[in-house]
C-alpha cells in the first residue's frame, strides 16, 4: 500500500512537473514570437527585409494568444497535482519547537488529529472544488482570450484536488495505525529534500 | 462573542495550533474556516468562498513565479553554477584567515542572485561548501552557521520569493522592490564577512589554512561564473528593463538554467525527475500556506481587526519611527519562531494598512517599498536566530557530528551584523530607495 | 442598527467609482434608512478571493453587495456584451439608460435570476492610447495593444493588432518598458495610470465610442428579501434606472479633467470624424455577426437583441 501510494504522488508530482515545464517552454516561445513581431513590425527589418517580414508576420510570428491564461490553468492544476507529495513525504512547514519535548504518546497522538484534520481538509476542498466546477459549467463562463470553457481548468485541479484528498486520507489511517501500535510506516518529515 | 472579538481571540488560537506542530498553512486555513463559521453564522460563506478560491489562489499570474523561479534554482545546481561559484570565490579569498568561510558566503550571494529561495540556496550551498570548510580544518558551528547565515542572501539578494509574495499583497511593483532589495542585500554579504573575520579574530583556532591558488588558476576559475552572470543579468535585467513581466523572467531564467544544465550533462532523466520532486514538495508546502493565509485574512478582514488596529495606533498618536521599530521588533522576536513566508502573509494584512496611514515624510510607494525591504531583512534574520530557524535546521541535518548548538553559539555573529544593518537601513531610508527611479 | 451589508468590491476606497458613485449610494442608503442600515464597505478584494469570484460572491452571499465588471466572467452574462461591442456606444447616462432598460425586459429573470441588481452601467467612451498615432484603422497594424474587452480584442486581431491581455494596473509599467505599444481605456481612468506621460497619442472617435464595459452593482438575492418592507423601499429608492444613470454619468464625468491632463502636455488628440468612424463601424461588422451567432446558438434572437439595444440607444442619445 505504502509503494503504490507512494508512486501515485510521484507520478502526480511529475505529471505536475512536466506541465511546469511545458509551461515554461510555451512562456519563452511567446516572448520570442513578441520580440520577433516587434522586430519585423520595426523600421530596420521593413526596410532591409520586406517581404520576408511581412511573410513572418503573415506565418503567424508573434506572443502565443492567450500564454498568460494557460499558464495561470496549468500552474493551478501543476500545484494540485504537487500536493499528495508533501502530504506523503510531510513536507509542510510547521513549528517543532515544543512539539520536541512532548511525550512519545503525546506525539504520535497529535500526528494522528494533524493528519486526519489535514484529511478532513482536503476533501472539503476536493468537494467544493467539485461544486465550484459545476457552477462554472452550468454558468458556460469562458476565458477571456482564449474562450476555452473555465470549467475545463477547474476540472483538471480537482483531479489533482481528488488524488490528494485519497493520499491525505491514507496517510492519516497509517498514522491512526501507528498510534495503535506504536510502530514507525511513513517519515516524520525530516528529511529535507 | 462579537466579530471583532472572534478576530482577537483567533491569535491565540492560532498560536496554540502552530506550537502543537500543526502546518502553519492547515492552522491558518482552519482557524479562518471555523472563524468564519462562527462571524457568519453558518457554513455558507466559508464553503461558498471554497468553491473558486483553492482555484483562483493556485492559479494567480503573479504566484506562478513561485515553481518557476524553485525550479530555476535546482537546474543551476544541476548546471554546475553552485560549485563553479564556490571555487572562483575560493581561488580568491580561500588562503586568507577564515577565507573559505568568505568564500562561501560569496558564492551564497552569487548563487542568490539566480536563486529566489533562502531555503534552496542553503541547502544547495550547504552540499558544496561544508566538505570543503571540514576539509581545511574548520570547526563545525563555525561552518554550519556561516552557511546557514549565506543561505539567507537567497531571499536578501533578488529574485526573492518572499519579495514576490509581499509585492502581490501590498500592490507594489515587483520589479522596483528587486531594485531596492539590491543594496541591502550588498551590505548583508559585506556584513558576513566581516563577522567572519571578527569571529576567527576572536576564534583562531575555529579557521584553518589553505595555500594560495595561483593566480591563473584563479581567472580560470572565474570564467565558469559565466552563466551565473548570464543568467542573472537575463533575468533580473529583462525583468528591470521591462522585455518581460516578472513570471516571463522567472520562465526565461528556468529554460536558460535548464538548457545551460543539459549542456553541461547534469540534467538527465534522473535529475530532473528528481528536480520535480523537490519543486513539487515546496511549491504544494508554499502554496499551502498561501491558500492558508488568504483565508485567514478574508476572515481577519471581515472582524474588522486590522481596521481597528489601525484607527487605534493612529488615535493613540505614537511617533511613525515607534510604530515602525514596535513591528520590527515584533518580527524579530517571532522570527525565532516561525518562517519567513508565514510570518509575511500572515501580518503584512494587519501591519501594512498601519504602516501606510503613517507619515514617514516619503511617497506611499516609498514607504512601502522601504518597509517591504525592511521586513524582508528581519524576517530573514528570523531563518537564523535560535532557536526555531530553519537555515540552521538544514545545514545542521547536513553535518550530524556538529551540535545545534554549536551552532547557535557561532551564528549570533552574523545576526549581530544583520541588527546592525537593520538599524542602518531604518535610520538611513536613502540606503534602500537611491537606485530607484524618479 | 438593524441590517449591516458588507459591499465588496475590487479598486481601493480612494479610486473614483468607490468615491463618487459607491459611497454616494452607501451614504444615501444609510441616511434614508435613518440609520437602520448600516453598509461596511470593503475595498481592493479585501474579503478575500479575486474579482471575477465578486458576481459568485455576492450570489452565494459571500458579500451582500459586490460592484463588479460583467466581463470578468465572460460568457457567464452574453446579453450585456450587446453594449460592449465596437461602435455601439454614444455617451455613458444614454448607454446606462438603455442597458438598464434592456436588463429589466432581457436579463433580470434571465442571466440575472440569482442575484437582485441594483445597478447597471458603463463608463465613458473606450478609446485608444498609443506611441504611435493611429489615424486609420491600418496605422494599428502590428502594433501590440491591451485590449479592453472581449470584443475589442477581436476587432484590434481583424484589424492586424496583437491583442496583449493585461490587467489595468499592469498598463503603465507595460506602456513604459515597451511590452505594449498602446492600450484601450476610457480617459478616466488615464491619469491613475499616468498614460499621457507614457504615450503621445489619444485616438477618440465622433458620435460613437470604440467600445464600453459593463458595470452592476449585484445585492444577495435572500438578503434584500429577509429586509423588512420599509427598508426594502429604501433599496429600491436609491437603485434602478437613476442611479445607473447616475452611476454611468458620474464615472463618465472624470473623463473630462483626465483629457485635459493630456491636453496640457500638449499631447497628440486625434478625433477621429463622423464619417471616418462610419468605415471603423463598417470593420467591425464581423463581430456583431458572431455576437449574434453566439446568441442564436444560446436560444436567443441576437439580432433582435442587438437593433433593440441600438434603436435604444439612438432614442436616449440626445
Ligand atoms: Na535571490
Ligand atoms: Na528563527
Amino acid at each position: 500500500m505504502k509503494q503504490v501510494m507512494m508512486g501515485l504522488s510521484k507520478l502526480m508530482a511529475a505529471l505536475g512537473g512536466i506541465v511546469l515545464s511545458f509551461l515554461i517552454v510555451l512562456t519563452c516561445v511567446s516572448i520570442a514570437g513578441r520580440l520577433l513581431n516587434g522586430l519585423f513590425h520595426g523600421s530596420f527589418m521593413q526596410s532591409i527585409a520586406p517581404g520576408f517580414s511581412e511573410w513572418a508576420i503573415g506565418a503567424g510570428v508573434g506572443p502565443v494568444n492567450g500564454d498568460y491564461e494557460l499558464v495561470e490553468a496549468g500552474v493551478a492544476f501543476a500545484i494540485f497535482a504537487f500536493i499528495p507529495l508533501c502530504q506523503i513525504t510531510s513536507s509542510h512547514a510547521s513549528v517543532d519547537l515544543f512539539a520536541d519535548f512532548f511525550p512519545d504518546w503525546l506525539d504520535r497522538l497529535l500526528r494522528m488529529l494533524t493528519e486526519i484534520v489535514f484529511a478532513g481538509v482536503l476533501i472539503l476542498i476536493a468537494w467544493r472544488l467539485y461544486d465550484g466546477m459545476i457552477s462554472k459549467q452550468r454558468y458556460m463562463e469562458t476565458s477571456f482570450l482564449l474562450q476555452f470553457p473555465v470549467w475545463w481548468a477547474y476540472a483538471a485541479s480537482l483531479f489533482g484536488a481528488v488524488v490528494s484528498a485519497i493520499v491525505s486520507c491514507y496517510v492519516a489511517l497509517v498514522r491512526v495505525y501507528e498510534f495503535v501500535t506504536r510502530r514507525g510506516v511513513l517519515d516524520n518529515g525530516v528529511e529535507t529534500n | 462573542m462579537t466579530a471583532l472579538e472572534i478576530g482577537i481571540y483567533s491569535f491565540p488560537a492560532l498560536m496554540i495550533l502552530i506550537f502543537i506542530r500543526l502546518p502553519i498553512g492547515l492552522a491558518m486555513f482552519l482557524v479562518g474556516l471555523v472563524g468564519l463559521i462562527l462571524v457568519t453564522d453558518g457554513t455558507n460563506v466559508a464553503f461558498s468562498r471554497l468553491k473558486n478560491e483553492t482555484y483562483t489562489t493556485f492559479s494567480s499570474y503573479s504566484l506562478t513565479i513561485v515553481p518557476m523561479f524553485l525550479l530555476m534554482g535546482h537546474f543551476a545546481t544541476l548546471g554546475g553554477m553552485s560549485t563553479a561559484l564556490f571555487k572562483a570565490a575560493e581561488g580568491f579569498l580561500g588562503h586568507r584567515r577564515g577565507g573559505v568561510a568568505m568564500a562561501a558566503i560569496g558564492a551564497c550571494a552569487g548563487f542568490g542572485a539566480i536563486c529566489g529561495s533562502s531555503l534552496a540556496t542553503a541547502a544547495t550551498m550547504g552540499r558544496v561548501a561544508l566538505p570543503e570548510l571540514k576539509q581545511y580544518g574548520y570547526a563545525g558551528g563555525f561552518s554550519t552557521a556561516t552557511l546557514a547565515a549565506g543561505g539567507t542572501l537567497g531571499i536578501l539578494i533578488p529574485p526573492s520569493v518572499v519579495l514576490v509574495i509581499y509585492a502581490i499583497l501590498t500592490e507594489q511593483n515587483i520589479a522596483k522592490l528587486f531594485l531596492a532589495a539590491f543594496i541591502p542585500g550588498i551590505l548583508a554579504a559585506i556584513g558576513y564577512v566581516i563577522a567572519i573575520s571578527v569571529y576567527v579574530r576572536l576564534h583562531p583556532e575555529a579557521a584553518g589554512t589553505r595555500p594560495p591558488v595561483p593566480m591563473r588558476d584563479r581567472f580560470v576559475a572565474l570564467i565558469d561564473v559565466w552563466p551565473v552572470l548570464l543568467v542573472f543579468g537575463l533575468v533580473v535585467g529583462g525583468i528591470y528593463m521591462g522585455w518581460f513581466t516578472p513570471t516571463e523572467g522567472a520562465a526565461v531564467g528556468a529554460a536558460g538554467t535548464g538548457l545551460i544544465a543539459l549542456l553541461n550533462g547534469g540534467l538527465t532523466w534522473r535529475t530532473l525527475s528528481e528536480s520535480f520532486m523537490v519543486t513539487a514538495k515546496s511549491t504544494a508546502m508554499i502554496f499551502f500556506i498561501v491558500l492558508g493565509a488568504a483565508f485567514y485574512n478574508g476572515f481577519l478582514a471581515l472582524t474588522q481587526v486590522p481596521q481597528e488596529l489601525s484607527n487605534y495606533v493612529v488615535s493613540q498618536g505614537f511617533s511613525p519611527l515607534t510604530v515602525l521599530s514596535l513591528i520590527l521588533v515584533f518580527y524579530l522576536v517571532f522570527g525565532c519562531l516561525m518562517d519567513s513566508l508565514s510570518m509575511i502573509l500572515l501580518t503584512i494584512p494587519i501591519f501594512f494598512p498601519v504602516i501606510s496611514v503613517l507619515d514617514f515624510g516619503m511617497s506611499a510607494e516609498h514607504v512601502a517599498i522601504w518597509f517591504g525591504i525592511l521586513v524582508l531583512i528581519v524576517v530573514e534574520v528570523g531563518l537564523i536566530t535560535p532557536p526555531v530557524g530553519m537555515n540552521l535546521f538544514i545545514i545542521n541535518s547536513m553535518d550530524p557530528k556538529t551540535p545545534i548548538i554549536e551552532t547557535y553559539k557561532a551564528v549570533m555573529y552574523f545576526v549581530g551584523t544583520d541588527i546592525i544593518r537593520v538599524i542602518l537601513l531604518v535610520a538611513f531610508p536613502a540606503i534602500t530607495l537611491f537606485l530607484l527611479p524618479g | 442598527q438593524e441590517v449591516t451589508l458588507k459591499l465588496h468590491q475590487f479598486l481601493p476606497a480612494q479610486a473614483n467609482v468607490p468615491k463618487l458613485v459607491l459611497d454616494v449610494w452607501a451614504d444615501n442608503v444609510e441616511k434614508a434608512s435613518d440609520g437602520r442600515i448600516k453598509v461596511d464597505r470593503y475595498p481592493s478584494m479585501q474579503l478575500g478571493g479575486k474579482p471575477p469570484e465578486l458576481m459568485d460572491q455576492a450570489i452565494d452571499g459571500v458579500a451582500d453587495i459586490v460592484w463588479t465588471v460583467v466581463g470578468y466572467t465572460p460568457g457567464r452574462f452574453p446579453t450585456t456584451e450587446v453594449f460592449e461591442l465596437p461602435f455601439m456606444m454614444t455617451n455613458a447616462r444614454a448607454v446606462s439608460r438603455a442597458y438598464w432598460e434592456m436588463f429589466e425586459k432581457h436579463m433580470k429573470d434571465d442571466e440575472f435570476r440569482d442575484v437582485h441588481i441594483l445597478g447597471t452601467w458603463v463608463h465613458g467612451p473606450g478609446m485608444i492610447h498609443t506611441k504611435d498615432p493611429v489615424e486609420k484603422p491600418e496605422d494599428l497594424q502590428g502594433m501590440k495593444i491591451r485590449g479592453g474587452s472581449r470584443s475589442v480584442n477581436s476587432l484590434l486581431t481583424k484589424l492586424g493588432a496583437t491583442p496583449v491581455g493585461m490587467p489595468v494596473p499592469a498598463v503603465s509599467e507595460g506602456l513604459s518598458k515597451g511590452v505594449i505599444d498602446g492600450t484601450t481605456i476610457p480617459w478616466e481612468v488615464t491619469t491613475a495610470l499616468k498614460v499621457p506621460e507614457l504615450v503621445g497619442n489619444h485616438t477618440e472617435f465622433t458620435g460613437k465610442a470604440l467600445y464600453v464595459l459593463t458595470f452592476v452593482l449585484a445585492m444577495n438575492k435572500d438578503k434584500y428579501e429577509s429586509l423588512p418592507d420599509d427598508l426594502k423601499k429604501v433599496i429600491d429608492d436609491n437603485s434602478g434606472l437613476e442611479f445607473s444613470v447616475f452611476a454611468g454619468g458620474t464615472q463618465a464625468d472624470s473623463d473630462g479633467p483626465a483629457r485635459q491632463v493630456a491636453v496640457d502636455r500638449g499631447n497628440n488628440i486625434i478625433t477621429i470624424s463622423e464619417a471616418d468612424t462610419e468605415e471603423w463601424r463598417k470593420l467591425s461588422q464581423p463581430i456583431y455577426d458572431e455576437w449574434v451567432e453566439d446568441m442564436n446558438k444560446r436560444g436567443k434572437d441576437g439580432q433582435a437583441l442587438l437593433d433593440e439595444a441600438r434603436m435604444l440607444i439612438d432614442k436616449y442619445t440626445e
